[in-house]
């Protein structure tokens, strides 16, 4: 109804959908990358720690680049702010 | 900015959102470019090694690189487009 509620509501949505994407990717990574014997039905203990390692190497990959990302996107504001300052500062003399 | 017209807001917030998801859609395809180039498909150990961290954020910054460069360069080229079109649409007037 209230907007602030709305839009928390679909940052709750997109944020599970993005979970269960990464979930998704997750799984066909780490299975294609760790899984190769099909002679049995089971997971070797292997296979599992392979899995395992995958994704915990996985999760901390993606903080790094999400640091990296947002450390790039501070600089890159800060130019466009510098920028826009310019601009305004000039204009009116 | 004061020019648009009120009926714009829309459009601005429109054209907001997809900018928001263009941004998400590239730093997932990022993400994946990088993993896919720095991290050996080998788990024999679930923390990042140094090469693999050096080697992520520098893939980081060149495809960021990579990506402001295609950028200006397809602007540039789209506008170049669009003068070429006017140009011609105001040479020959019948064609439409």
């Amino acid at each position: 109804m209230n907007p602030p509620m709305s839009s928390d509501d679909g940052d709750q949505m997109r944020s599970f959908k993005d979970f269960l994407a990464s979930y998704n990717k997750l799984s066909e990574l780490c299975f294609n990358d760790c899984i190769f014997d099909f002679t049995t039905r089971s997971v070797k203990p292997t296979e599992d720690q392979c899995s395992l390692n995958c994704m915990e190497k996985y999760m901390k990959m993606n903080q790094r680049i999400s640091q990296r990302f947002q450390e790039y996107q501070m600089i890159a504001n800060e130019g466009a702010i510098a920028a826009a300052q310019k601009l305004s500062g000039s204009v009116p003399r | 900015m004061a020019q648009l017209p009120q009926l714009d807001m829309q459009k601005m917030q429109m054209v907001q959102e997809l900018e928001i998801e263009m941004m998400s859609d590239m730093y997932n395809r990022m993400t994946q470019a990088c993993h896919k180039k720095c991290i050996p498909p080998k788990y024999k150990d679930a923390e990042l090694g140094k090469g693999e961290s050096v080697c992520l954020d520098r893939c980081i910054a060149k495809y960021l690189d990579i990506h402001e460069r295609i950028g200006k360069k397809l602007t540039q080229m789209s506008m170049q487009d669009e003068d070429f079109v006017k140009r011609m649409q105001g040479g020959e007037q019948p064609k439409s």
